[in-house]
């Protein structure tokens, strides 16, 4: 079940965020289905040779994103909303557009600028 | 005794079974051999010595000394045993080896006498305070290397109980209810045997006890 | 709320070269405590006090609720001790010492400690002689692990392993916290193996506890950051700075109580802020000790 989320510990990103993100991945991409039950915090520990306290964060903070509901003393499941695989995709775009505007602005560029590249980059996917 | 008492000493033996092996069959062949006439004798008797005091001094440094040295120490010192424990535990389980080889000898050696015309039965007295003034004599090395912090120390002690078999020899031999009666047909078993034989076990007894209260009052056995 | 599986307080120990001074560690139950240090710097001698092997000669020292080392008989038979340095016994098979532990402890686990000696690529007929490093290492760990230990007090278990043995070997702490009554406390000099599982970590230097921190805000809490400072300004003044290296108008900083609120002081000519992995936190907080100690 979770043999395939890695935790890389040469990634710049702490590790509480990408368990964080891998398990979005599997949420957005439908893998892990509205009411499904997530591996108990210690499980996953185990299973990934993380500390306890770095999954017990990941936890909490999918938990306040509304991605995943724990009940006390029965586990953590992920989040029985309707469209929650939707959601999180489209948060993954809003993610990169926000970098690419920071960065846009650090560059000097108008909005203008940034929205003509956008649109000339949406054209190009087809091209590829 | 608790478990980890009883199998610390199974361990002792387990550990030094090839020694102690070794130490038996010498004790033995050594009597086989002074059985043999005249030469055989003298042979015989100075194996036999030698086997017996060669048992003490390796089991002593080689039990404990070694077992410091080499960090199997900490592995001991692990389970679920106090400083006391482990001493007792040391003490009884070299003594066990030691006595093993040590009675098939003296018992071997008093069956030489008694069976052998040719060696007068009446030095069986003085083959028995011989035999336990060495198992004394073991004792007090084991004592001594408990304490000892180095080999150094442990040479020592070595060495002086050593010199103090001849020196027994040297004090024992000469005593007027000994020397008259040692080559006598007849064991005589007289007051100063018993004098003497007191003494080693007097000695036997405390330098075997000793360890067990000192080394508990020491902060870092390890 | 049960009780903590290890607490030292106001811990002193006197050797003739060194001092371990007012040492104070808590192990709560169900935790991994990573303990590290510069060689020399106490983390065996804090061990060896925990398993009451070393008296102290000041504080206090309880193991499972038990005042070492008067009680460390009876504690040692829920703590499981594993050092580098340990030595099997000569003359004797693993086999034989398996039997040996599993007549000692009645907790010995016959199916688990198989399923070790497979994993760990041993075999019962292997003399104690005959073992390298990592198979000593590993096989001191079978006949710890396999008695299931409520406490396990590790020294360096990782070093001299290769990383195969030390991937099989962590997997193996790590699967002993599935049980929460169960925890662990082990020093390291392998900073990539203490960040990741580590919950608690307890930095120790010249025998005193230099800071002892949840692993989460001490890789919170420090930051590298880069300034570019344009021709002429001044450095902004920042609270908290561990240490800083001007190089021009380029300036790196070091802070260890980060926060939103710091990078709002921070100014517009930052370049980057960069997470400290745990061996930079390590060598930074060591150095500033030092420097404050005046050594």
């Amino acid at each position: 079940m979770y043999s395939g989320i890695n935790i890389s510990q040469t990634d710049a990103r702490p590790m509480y965020l990408q368990i964080m993100e891998q398990i979005r991945a599997r949420v957005a991409a439908g893998d892990w289905e509205p009411g499904k039950e997530l591996p108990s915090i210690r499980a996953l520990a185990a299973a990934l040779n993380v500390s306890v306290i770095t999954i017990k964060r990941a936890y909490l903070d999918l938990e306040s994103e509304g991605v995943i509901v724990t009940r006390h003393g029965k586990g953590s499941f992920v989040a029985n909303v309707n469209g929650l695989a939707g959601e999180l995709q489209e948060a993954r775009v809003d993610e990169h557009l926000d970098q690419a505007a920071q960065l846009g602005r650090q560059l000097g560029l108008t909005e203008e600028d940034l929205a003509a590249r956008l649109r000339r980059a949406y054209r190009n996917v087809d091209k590829k | 005794m608790n478990i980890v008492t009883r199998k610390l000493i199974a361990k002792e033996l387990h550990v030094n079974r090839l020694l102690v092996g070794g130490g038996v069959m010498s004790g033995v062949a050594s009597v086989v051999l002074a059985a043999l006439g005249q030469l055989g004798f003298s042979i015989g008797s100075l194996i036999w010595l030698s086997t017996i005091i060669a048992m003490g001094v390796i089991l002593a440094l080689y039990g404990i000394m070694n077992e410091r040295k080499e960090h199997s120490l900490e592995f001991i010192m692990s389970l679920p045993l106090s400083v006391s424990d482990y001493v007792r535990a040391k003490m009884l389980g070299l003594a066990l080896c030691f006595f093993i080889a040590w009675s098939i000898s003296v018992a071997g050696a008093l069956v030489l006498v008694f069976a052998k015309d040719s060696v007068p039965d009446g030095i069986a007295p003085y083959v028995v305070l011989l035999g336990v003034f060495m198992l004394a004599n073991f004792c007090v090395v084991l004592c001594g290397t408990m304490f000892a912090r180095n080999e150094g120390t442990t040479t020592l002690i070595v060495i002086v109980t050593n010199m103090g078999v001849t020196i027994f020899m040297f004090i024992v031999a000469p005593m007027k209810g000994i020397h008259d009666f040692m080559w006598g047909p007849v064991p005589v078993w007289n007051s100063a045997f018993w004098a003497v034989l007191g003494c080693e076990l007097a000695v036997m007894v405390i330098a075997f006890c000793l360890p067990i209260f000192l080394v508990a009052r020491r902060r870092d056995f390890l | 709320m049960e009780a903590k599986h290890i607490e030292m307080h106001g811990v002193r120990k006197t050797y003739r070269f060194f001092t371990l001074d007012d040492l104070s560690l808590e192990l709560a139950p169900g935790e991994v405590m990573g303990f590290v240090g510069p060689n020399g710097a106490g983390k065996s001698t804090t061990l060896r006090l925990a398993m009451g092997l070393v008296t102290p000669d000041a504080g206090e020292i309880r193991v499972l609720g038990q005042p070492m080392p008067a009680a460390s008989a009876s504690a040692k038979r829920e703590v499981g001790y594993v050092s580098a340095e340990m030595l099997l016994l000569p003359n004797a098979t693993l086999g034989w010492h398996m039997d040996f532990v599993k007549a000692i402890y009645p907790s010995w686990d016959d199916a688990y400690a198989m399923t070790l000696v497979k994993r760990f690529n041993l075999r019962r007929e292997q003399n104690a002689r005959s073992l390298s490093l990592g198979e000593r290492i590993k096989a001191v760990l079978l006949l710890t692990l396999a008695r299931r230990p409520r406490l396990l007090i590790l020294d360096e278990p990782t070093t001299g392993l290769d990383p195969v043995a030390r991937h099989e070997v962590i997997s193996e702490f790590m699967d002993v916290l599935q049980d929460d009554s169960r925890s662990v406390l082990f020093s390291s000099h392998n900073t990539v193996d203490v960040e990741r599982i580590s919950d608690r970590i307890t930095f120790i230097d010249r025998g005193r506890v230099v800071e002892s921190s949840n692993k989460e805000d001490f890789l919170d809490r420090w930051r590298r950051i880069q300034l570019q400072l344009p021709e002429g300004a001044a450095l902004p003044a920042l609270p908290n700075i561990v240490s800083r290296n001007v190089d021009g108008r380029f300036v790196t900083l070091v802070t260890d109580r980060f926060s939103e609120g710091f990078a709002a002081l921070l100014g517009p000519n930052v370049r980057e802020v960069q997470r400290m992995n745990l061996e930079e936190i390590f060598v930074a907080n060591v150095m500033r000790h030092r420097e404050v100690r005046g050594s």
